[in-house]
């Protein structure tokens, strides 16, 4: 006879269970096997020993994509963090309509990035951008925001940012309204002004919100995929073609499913040691 | 009591089987056809299978629109990867057959009862040899071809005071330097005297590059038996031509085909497109607007005929088919004159047969659509894609190079096209 206590926690994970090993467990050992093959999907799968790894290694646009991920998470997570804690701490104070402006800080957020995406496609036209329209009225030179290779990557890394800043100031709110008032009451007996008391008091107090925030918007910025894909196709000259989107391309548009596979095992290391690292800096700083 | 029960378990379980085998043999018998899903096409299909069925009671055909999707080339990788594919499918584009000629899922047409002396019948051997797969069998029957050409607004020729709209190089310079206009004077262009889309897309290169390679080159291949072809002075003077027209600002950097069509707003003169463009043109002109259609520009002192990318899209057979001979003998239905004509009428896209100019059966169509007449005419003049499973690849190769001379001047023709070559053989190294 079977223990029917014994199968009950087995039947209760087993949905989890099953979930786990058809979507997750299934597709990543799947996906290890595809980095030691060529694969177009249509053709039987051909062993290729390593050939992928070393071409991997002899791919200047993967290094390069990968550089166009560091550069946008370089101009992202500041970005982010400054303009959001600036306007958490706006809206941590009593100002008139705070909630009207908290609710249209975060509508971007629940808006399409494909809606988004084209939104700030038309603003940054060249031609026929309002952007430019704004400036050449003023009597400043029209700027190539997605046609200029220099640029491309800051002017999708400040479209990201007003797509995303909802998000984090919602967190840096919670953050903000963690920290005793205490300590912001003894710091103006002590005659601190209100830049002593962020730097001293409010930064060292949320930096488990800064660091959650570090977190979630590097795992975000090395996902970077809809952005170049809608409004650059990852140009112009490779410029903003990020790491996701070259694995995307190489998957299901050329159909190189063994060295996508291969790309993507390799970028997910890199995204597993810069978290690490990040970790290990901010838990040293606290 | 519990042996009878499991009698009648076999019994319904057999009858269950029974009745799913004779309805599969119901549905072998009847082919499956997908069609283009848009709705000319649609009704062409329904047209042809009508009268087929009518005509063929033992034999039928189920057309169907290709299932909806981000493209039918999506769709279709997708069939073959799940084994769904249909029996015939009517909208291949020709760079895509010899992949999946070579993953052996297409039916080698040329091994079919008279394949081969139809096929010889209605086309020209030039497109034969040009269809023919890399192992020397024949898996795609050309269909329809749909030339990309210049449009030019007629209004603005006369007003440049040439009596024809440009044919050369030169030509086109002179025209486009006339034609730019800033009209504010904020000491931006406004006006362009052509337009090509900037995007490094693979097959955005079929409206540019592609068409004027062959213009200049005389229908040259960009690759054979895969070795690069395109490594010559044709490409080369095309990225030149190019590099050219963009530095200058005749044509825009933007992306203007994000606001209302510049050809018809009078933002630009020109554009290469194909025949697809006059129902368009016919419902959205303004009033007095004209327009006509030539042979792409070619470099100055070119010689002989003008050659063009033809957009071909051609019909399969999948393995999964079977009774390819019936597949087949239905096919031909659907590319004789007769359908050509209504192919013609309906659709307003060419049938890809030789004489279709000067073959009075379609004379009447042609008199009645004289813009329709200038692309026939070029059809003898047109080029489909080389047999090369990794076209697309190459098509990117070659507009990454095109992005980085044209567009942005960082390379010359020389070194871009050197570069574009070195990637392509590379690929074929793979």
């Amino acid at each position: 006879m079977i223990n029917k206590k014994k199968i009950l926690p087995y039947l209760l994970v087993s949905p989890y269970l099953v979930h786990f090993m058809l979507f997750v467990a299934f597709p990543v050992g799947f996906s290890i096997v595809l980095t030691f093959h060529k694969w177009n999907i249509i053709s039987p799968m051909e062993f290729t020993g390593l050939n992928n790894y070393i071409r991997l290694f002899n791919d200047k646009t993967f290094i390069r994509s990968i550089s166009n991920t560091l550069i946008f998470l370089v101009i992202h997570i500041p970005l982010q963090i400054i303009v959001a804690l600036f306007l958490a701490e706006i809206l941590n104070q009593k100002i008139k309509l705070r909630g009207a402006f908290r609710g249209a800080f975060f509508l971007p957020v629940i808006v399409s990035g494909v809606v988004v995406t084209i939104l700030w496609q038309q603003l940054y036209g060249y031609d026929t951008g309002l952007l430019n329209r704004l400036l050449t009225g003023i009597g400043i030179g029209k700027i190539g925001w997605l046609t200029d290779p220099n640029i491309a990557m800051a002017s999708i890394a400040v479209m990201a940012t007003w797509k995303n800043v909802g998000l984090y100031i919602v967190l840096f709110l919670v953050g903000l309204q963690t920290v005793p008032t205490q300590y912001y009451e003894a710091a103006d007996l002590e005659g601190a002004n209100h830049l002593q008391k962020f730097f001293r008091i409010t930064l060292p107090m949320i930096n488990p919100t800064i660091f959650m925030v570090v977190i979630l918007s590097t795992i975000g910025g090395f996902s970077l995929f809809i952005e170049p894909y809608i409004m650059t196709g990852g140009g112009p000259l490779n410029s903003t073609m990020s790491a996701v989107l070259y694995i995307y391309k190489q998957g299901f548009f050329y159909y190189h499913m063994g060295y996508a596979a291969t790309l993507g095992l390799f970028f997910a290391f890199i995204i597993l040691a810069v978290v690490m690292i990040q970790k290990k800096f901010i838990e040293k700083d606290h | 009591m519990k042996y009878l029960f499991n009698i009648i378990i076999v019994v319904l379980l057999s009858y269950v089987l029974i009745s799913c085998s004779s309805n599969n043999k119901d549905s072998r018998n009847a082919l499956l056809y997908w069609c283009s899903n848009n709705t000319d096409e649609i009704k062409f299909a329904k047209i042809n299978t009508d009268e087929w069925n009518k005509n063929n009671p033992n034999d039928q055909v189920k057309y169907q629109p290709v299932p909806e999707g981000r493209s039918s080339e999506e769709i279709i990788l997708a069939a073959v990867v799940g084994k769904t594919t249909p029996d015939i499918y009517s909208n291949m584009w020709q760079g895509d057959v010899e992949a999946y000629a070579q993953a052996g899922v297409l039916v080698a047409l040329d091994t079919l009862k008279g394949f081969l002396d139809f096929l010889y019948e209605r086309c020209d051997s030039v497109v034969i040899e040009e269809i023919k797969s890399l192992d020397g069998h024949i898996y795609q029957i050309p269909w329809k071809i749909n030339p990309i050409m210049l449009i030019y607004n007629i209004n603005f020729i006369n007003d440049l005071e040439l009596t024809s709209p440009p044919k050369i190089y030169s030509e086109f310079f002179d025209a486009s330097k006339k034609f730019q206009k800033d009209f504010d004077g904020d000491g931006y262009i406004d006006r362009w005297f052509g337009y090509s889309e900037v995007e490094v897309t693979w097959w955005q290169r079929f409206f540019d590059f592609y068409p004027l390679y062959l213009a200049a080159s005389g229908g040259a291949p960009l690759v054979k038996n895969n070795q690069v072809a395109f490594n010559n002075e044709y490409a080369i003077e095309v990225f030149s031509f190019l590099q050219e027209m963009y530095k200058k600002n005749y044509f825009s950097k933007e992306k203007l085909s994000a606001r209302q069509d510049v050809f018809l707003a009078g933002v630009t003169a020109t554009r290469f497109t194909g025949p697809w463009e006059i129902a368009h043109a016919e419902k959205f002109k303004p009033k007095g607007f004209e327009y006509e259609y030539t042979f792409m520009p070619v470099p100055d002192g070119h010689q002989g005929p003008v050659y063009t990318y033809g957009d071909p899209k051609n019909i399969v057979i999948f393995k999964t088919c079977k009774y390819p001979q019936s597949a087949w003998n239905y096919i031909k239905t659907m590319i004789d004159r007769e359908s050509d004509l209504k192919l013609l009428e309906i659709t307003n896209q060419l049938p890809r047969r030789k004489n279709l100019s000067s073959d009075t059966f379609f004379n009447d169509y042609f008199t009645n659509n004289p813009k329709m007449k200038i692309f026939a005419d070029q059809s003898v003049y047109v080029k489909g894609t080389d047999a090369s499973p990794v076209l697309k690849e190459i098509f990117d190769l070659i507009s990454q190079q095109y992005e980085a001379c044209v567009v942005y001047g960082e390379k010359t023709p020389e070194e871009a096209i050197n570069d574009a070559a070195d990637a392509v053989n590379l690929l074929f190294l793979e």
